[in-house]
């Protein structure tokens, strides 16, 4: 039973004393933030040079919007990176955050079987085509998660006085990443933000069938949990992060990151 | 000073009552034999004695000195120490067996290895020293069970049917433990239907009947 | 990328030490490891106590126990997630998103197996062990401890289950820790992600890694219970 107890201790003391991957740093940055920016590659191409200068850590929660944003409203993130300005709004207005900046943008596209059996390719105007998948009952993928993405989408059913539902329309409750894998596996419409889209093309094996329209417009803005309402919360890592994102140097970095030589978002700070 | 004074026993199960003890006492180098048919109480007895169950009435002498209750009883051990029927062994090896007693009394290791050696080569069981006890025989068993107990001396030592598995060596073990025993000027009582066992010289003969124990 | 180049893909990342992969192996095994030390003593206890002693309370402690190993790994999860939260009563320390409340979360999972496993064990062992243990002189504690190591075999069992299933959860982990790369990122959280970017090579790759550690674990403990050569 001695022996036992000697192992139990010597086990306890290796696996808390050794390390975890990356040595525990005292000052840590939290950032939620949307799948789209997470899976394009971004943040990974990004962030370690923001760390390098900071000398902390900076650890990324990658949900959809409406999710980051509510991390930020509970007080379990410092900074969120989001794109959804309506609610961005709404959340700054509400006393949760601050130091709201415009940090990038990229655009939304539809994209849908090569087919494209509702005869939406080429198109102008991302509310006819809508209206075209859902009168047809085309086959179409939802984000369903409050993200960004899914917002964006939900607006345009909204302009369109349509409440979709039906076997043709599917929630999916996901990220865009997942969502793209769904669509292309189900050979259905989606509408999906360009950065991800570019980062998955290989995989997904559909192509972008209508973009441009002014309303497809996607940007991206950076906001900091309120210190007044979260004293314990990073607001200096958040201020520090925020200011390196909006700076020549993060604005260039942003502009310079490409996924199969295109370039997935473009810088916007003022 | 006897060993063991016990007065006034009672014992029911329910409704029967098992055990009606008036006056018993167990000297020092003497032995006892209980004997009684199947279900008299002589295991209950036994265990009573050793405090792994509690009389409804009792008081114990033991050395002179007053034990009321089982829980206090149960403290004497293994000065008194008591061997199951069917005895039972702890799933590891022989030595490992025989050294667990000797290893709750500050015995040092050296001194331990020595004693279980000792043990092992009276009981004849030094062969099977690493060998996991459910690997033996009755007979082995048994023997395991008595080098276990002698290792530690008791001066009240309660074997409940100790040659039941009818192995030759083990019924000659228990009558030379006995013999020990007598010399060291301990005391043995052993719960028995063996008549070989009965026929044993110089001990006394305790037979329960009915609830009432007989000396002879 | 057909299957066979995803398998094949997958071992060169793990044999050409790739540091993200091993470094995602590591947090597995470093969480699992801590969640099953912390909880093995508890659960032991438990289950030895509620063998052992009768007491008021007992018979319902036992159905919770036994509720608590069909509960899904997500509801376990958004429990933890809820009172980890800053909204949530523990909120001050800071723990959700840490490999801390990983190993809290996986600790309570493997609770109840430990428990109740230990319980049935201890519940098979012969009633004479304790007594035997009494009379060649053990006091009740010493006696009780040694009722348990004659259930080691099924402790041994308990443990080898209540690992697997901790190493190979996702619902708690993915919850409570944030699928963070190099802090919560474990095995199955990485699959999750990996898969759902399309990435089979990394997927199959740790997928690998879990199949060999939950052969491993099982191994050991057959290692040693033949060498306590237990029945």
């Amino acid at each position: 039973m001695k022996r036992i107890m000697q192992i139990w201790l010597a086990a306890l003391l290796a696996t808390t004393l050794l390390p975890s991957v990356w040595a525990a740093d005292p000052n840590v940055v939290r950032l939620a933030t949307t799948t789209s920016t997470a899976n394009t590659g971004l943040l990974d191409y990004l962030l370690p040079k923001f760390e390098a200068k900071c000398a902390c850590k900076v650890h990324v929660i990658a949900v959809g919007t409406g999710k980051a944003l509510k991390l930020g409203e509970d007080g379990n993130v410092d900074v969120m990176l989001v794109h959804a300005r309506p609610s961005e709004d709404a959340f700054v207005a509400a006393g949760h955050g601050i130091d709201r900046h415009d940090v990038m943008y990229n655009d939304f596209i539809l994209i849908g079987p090569n087919n494209d059996p509702a005869k939406i390719r080429g198109g102008k105007d991302v509310l006819v085509a809508m209206k075209k998948i859902a009168d047809a009952k085309w086959k179409f993928v939802s984000r369903g998660d409050d993200s960004g993405t899914d917002q964006m989408e939900k607006g345009y059913w909204k302009a369109l006085g349509i409440k979709p539902e039906g076997a043709w329309y599917s929630s999916a409750g996901q990220g865009m990443g997942e969502v793209l894998m769904i669509s292309g596996e189900m050979r259905a419409y989606t509408l999906s933000d360009r950065g991800t889209y570019i980062s998955y093309r290989d995989k997904v094996g559909l192509p972008i069938l209508l973009e441009g329209d002014s309303r497809m417009f996607n940007p991206y803005g950076i906001i900091a949990v309120n210190p007044k309402k979260y004293p314990d919360a990073n607001y200096n890592g958040a201020k520090a992060l925020t200011d390196w994102i909006i700076s020549a140097e993060g604005q260039k970095l942003i502009g310079d990151f490409k996924v199969g030589g295109e370039r997935l978002f473009t810088p916007s700070a003022k | 000073m006897p060993l063991l004074a016990v007065k006034k026993l009672r014992k029911s199960y329910g409704e029967r009552l098992l055990l009606d003890i008036d006056a018993l006492t167990f000297a020092r180098g003497a032995s006892y034999l209980l004997t009684g048919d199947n279900g008299s109480g002589k295991t209950t007895l036994l265990r009573i004695l050793a405090g792994l169950e509690q009389a409804e009435t009792g008081t114990f002498l033991f050395n002179g000195v007053r034990y009321d209750s089982a829980a206090d009883l149960a403290r004497l051990a293994p000065t008194v120490l008591y061997v199951h029927q069917h005895c039972y062994l702890f799933h590891t090896s022989v030595a490992a067996n025989i050294e667990y007693g000797l290893k709750l009394s500050g015995v040092s290791c050296s001194e331990r290895k020595k004693l279980v050696q000792a043990e092992m080569d009276w009981a004849g069981v030094a062969h099977l020293a690493d060998v996991p006890t459910h690997r033996l025989s009755g007979g082995e068993k048994q023997r395991v069970a008595l080098a276990r107990a002698r290792v530690l001396k008791p001066q009240l030592l309660l074997l409940d049917e100790p040659t039941a598995n009818l192995d030759d060596e083990a019924r000659e073990q228990v009558v030379m433990l006995i013999q020990q025993m007598r010399e060291a000027r301990n005391c043995v009582v052993i719960a028995t239907h063996d008549r070989e066992m009965t026929a044993m010289e110089g001990a006394v003969h305790l037979r329960l009947e009915g609830a009432s124990l007989h000396v002879s | 990328m057909t299957l066979a180049d995803a398998a094949r893909h997958a071992f060169e990342l793990l044999l050409g030490g790739d540091a993200t992969l091993w470094g995602i192996i590591w947090i597995s095994l470093r969480v699992s490891c801590l969640a099953m030390l912390v909880a093995t003593p508890f659960a032991v206890v438990l289950g030895f106590v509620l063998a052992t002693f009768t007491f008021p309370g007992r018979r319902a402690l036992i159905v919770v126990l036994q509720t608590m190993l069909a509960l899904p790994t997500v509801v376990v999860g958004l429990l933890l997630y809820l009172i980890l939260s800053r909204q949530g009563p523990l909120g001050e320390w800071h723990w959700l998103f840490t490999q801390e409340a990983m190993v809290l979360g996986q600790a309570v999972l493997a609770f109840p197996i430990l428990a109740a496993m230990t319980l049935s064990g201890v519940q098979g062992v012969d009633a004479r062990a304790a007594e035997t243990a009494r009379t060649l002189g053990a006091t009740p504690l010493r006696a009780a401890l040694t009722v348990l190591m004659e259930a080691r075999f099924a402790v041994m069992v308990a443990i080898a289950s209540g690992s697997g299933r901790v190493l190979s959860e996702i619902g708690c982990a993915m919850m409570v820790g944030g699928n963070i790369a190099g802090v919560t990122r474990n095995i199955t959280t990485a699959i999750a992600l990996e898969t759902s970017k399309g990435e089979f090579a990394q997927g199959i790759a740790l997928g690998t890694v879990l199949v060999a550690l939950a052969l491993a674990v099982n191994f050991a403990i057959a290692m040693l219970q033949g060498k306590g050569e237990v029945r």
